[in-house]
């Protein structure tokens, strides 16, 4: 449904994106990840067509576009970062427009803004000018405007940029919603939130891609351990070698490390305990749970300290910094500083 | 050329949804019907609107670049071109749009002088010659067309108003005193210069003559203004 086919983009002597390919299949729903500067913006705008890849090509639903910018362009919803939307305008006449420009005829145009405005939770500003809008409902209307024409194709950049927490909540809720029937690619700086949308993520840096798949497996695949931490009791006061004994027995689990130390004069109470697991361990909770009970040690707490997408992010990032040490003009210079006169866009 | 027509209306729309365009067309307003009370009906004079076209085609100097300005800069300015240019509409569609957009701006700001038409008609007798008047609100308009392509190119350049303004001003003001450069000009030269000159083909309007190659050089001049326009959007895209 969208595929991006090595795609590079340089403003002067900055290289902004060098070769970003992946493909998206119908109903999938992507992730863009990377820091500031990473060429997230520049590559969702070759992908929109606001700008045209120095080499390369894009193709939504099939069409070029380069060679078939109308084809391609009436199968894509847009929300830009800052949602930018005539400020003067009120919600519905925005929305006519907005449908005007896809070729809508007034009977379809009414139905569809109808839908979106239920959709999008506009009703109650369904009359009121954009300029009095809060960013929260800015964002809907941007987004409304975006699923207008029904496209199977939705590109949000940074749909939660600048929004409270409750907005950003509600934004999520109306990104999810609309997952279910669309090929969908946001970026996002909020990790979590790609984690709870998204089955797959891309992670630019740099211009390029460094990791590709969904995040189950980027955090399988990125070869950290996982971390259980747990509070036991029953041990012998001072014998801490034979919980780890009994823990290292179980399958997968590489080591355990005791983290409050004993007070001289205390009684030895509750024991709090790090496990590690190997690399491509199951979840390992029930297995610790049952040698604990096996040999008479009390847990009171047994949790999993797991590998976040966070953190698989900012070792990738951080690794391509490493990779680059040099000066890299991609890396550090904002595409979307460059593009906004005020430069003030994030 | 899907979508100008949206474009064209949203524009129009723009100028009466904001006080800058019901204070233009006062301002004009104001001012010609000052001239036409103290200039045009005067008792003894022959019935002519010849000193209202006159000072008309001045008061465009200001107007049309403050129409303008924003044409194109604000969507530069506020990111919305950006979702003009992913949307299926084609660069030329956009500038079109636009242009005619503030044309009919300028049109309506005409519209009410044609009660100075109608009051000369009432009051005087023998009745005003038509040619003159015919052939001075083509002038107007034609004046106003190429004015406005001028700033939709100056407008398309940058996303500050106030430049854009400058810019269309100094424009017009070197258009306007391009005789100067005639004089001075190497004779092999001056053949293109003289055809770029706009004084006479203004003088020939006024005198209610409609040459067809006047007509031609405006609507052409505008046209070229438009096609510069439209490279500066779509050079966007390539930037």
């Amino acid at each position: 449904m969208l595929v991006v086919d090595g795609v590079h983009k340089s403003f002067g002597s900055v290289r902004a994106v060098q070769g970003i390919s992946f493909e998206l299949k119908p109903g999938q729903v992507a992730g863009l990840l990377g820091p500031n500067g990473a060429g997230k913006t520049t590559t969702i705008r070759m992908i929109t067509g606001f700008y045209l890849p120095d080499q390369g090509r894009v193709l939504i639903g099939g069409c070029d576009t380069v060679d078939q910018p109308k084809a391609a362009h009436s199968r894509l919803g847009y929300l830009p970062e800052s949602t930018p939307l005539y400020a003067e305008m009120r919600v519905t006449d925005y929305l006519h427009f907005r449908g005007k420009l896809f070729g809508m005829d007034r009977r379809t145009r009414v139905a569809a803004i109808e839908h979106v405005i239920s959709r999008c939770w506009l009703k109650d500003v369904r009359k009121r000018r954009v300029a009095k809008l809060s960013k929260g409902y800015k964002q809907r209307v941007g987004l409304a405007a975006a699923l207008l024409h029904n496209p199977p194709v939705l590109v949000l950049d940074e749909p939660s940029n600048g929004l409270d927490p409750s907005q950003i909540r509600e934004t999520r809720q109306l990104v999810r919603e609309l997952s279910a029937d669309r090929t969908m690619l946001m970026s996002s700086h909020i990790l979590p939130e790609v984690e709870r949308i998204c089955d797959r993520v891309i992670i630019v840096a740099a211009g390029k891609v460094r990791a590709d798949g969904s995040p189950a497996q980027l955090i399988r695949d990125s070869g950290d351990q996982g971390t259980y931490l747990a509070q036991a009791k029953g041990g012998r006061a001072g014998d801490d070698d034979r919980f780890i004994r009994i823990m290292t027995t179980v399958p997968y689990v590489q080591s355990a490390r005791r983290t409050n130390p004993d007070r001289p004069g205390e009684v030895q109470d509750w024991t709090h305990w790090v496990l590690t697991s190997k690399k491509g361990a199951p979840d390992l909770r029930e297995a610790i749970a049952h040698a604990a009970m096996q040999n008479g040690i009390m847990l009171r707490e047994l949790r999993t300290d797991a590998q976040t997408l966070e953190r698989v992010f900012l070792r990738l990032v951080e690794e391509s910094e490493q990779a680059a040490p040099e000066p890299e003009p991609a890396a550090v210079i904002d595409d979307k500083v460059r593009a906004t006169p005020t430069g003030s866009a994030a | 050329m899907k979508g100008a027509g949206a474009i064209a209306s949203r524009e129009l729309g723009s100028y009466f949804r904001q006080p800058a365009g019901w204070i233009i067309i006062a301002l004009y307003l104001f001012l010609t019907a000052m001239v036409f009370s103290f200039w045009v009906l005067n008792p003894g004079q022959p019935a002519t609107l010849r000193s209202f076209f006159a000072v008309s085609g001045w008061l465009l100097l200001p107007v049309v670049p403050a129409v303008s300005m924003r044409l194109i800069s604000d969507e530069l300015k506020s990111g919305t071109l950006e979702g003009l240019l992913t949307s299926p509409v084609t660069g030329p569609a956009i500038v079109l749009g636009k242009f005619f957009g503030a044309a009919l701006f300028l049109l309506g700001m005409l519209l009410p002088t044609l009660v100075f038409v109608a009051l000369l008609f009432r009051v005087s007798e023998p009745a005003p010659d038509v040619g003159p008047l015919v052939s001075g609100y083509l002038c107007l308009t034609l004046l106003a067309l190429l004015y406005l392509s001028i700033g939709t190119l100056a407008t398309s350049l940058t996303s500050n108003a106030t430049l854009a303004f400058m810019i269309t001003l100094f424009a017009i003001l070197g258009l306007m005193f391009m005789e100067g450069a005639y004089d001075k000009a190497p004779a092999w030269l001056r053949p293109v210069v003289g055809a770029m000159l706009i004084r006479p083909r203004i003088e020939d309007f006024a005198k209610g003559v409609i040459d067809t190659g006047h007509v031609v050089f405006f609507l052409s001049t505008t046209g070229w203004f438009l096609l510069l326009s439209v490279a500066s959007v779509e050079l966007r895209r390539w930037r």
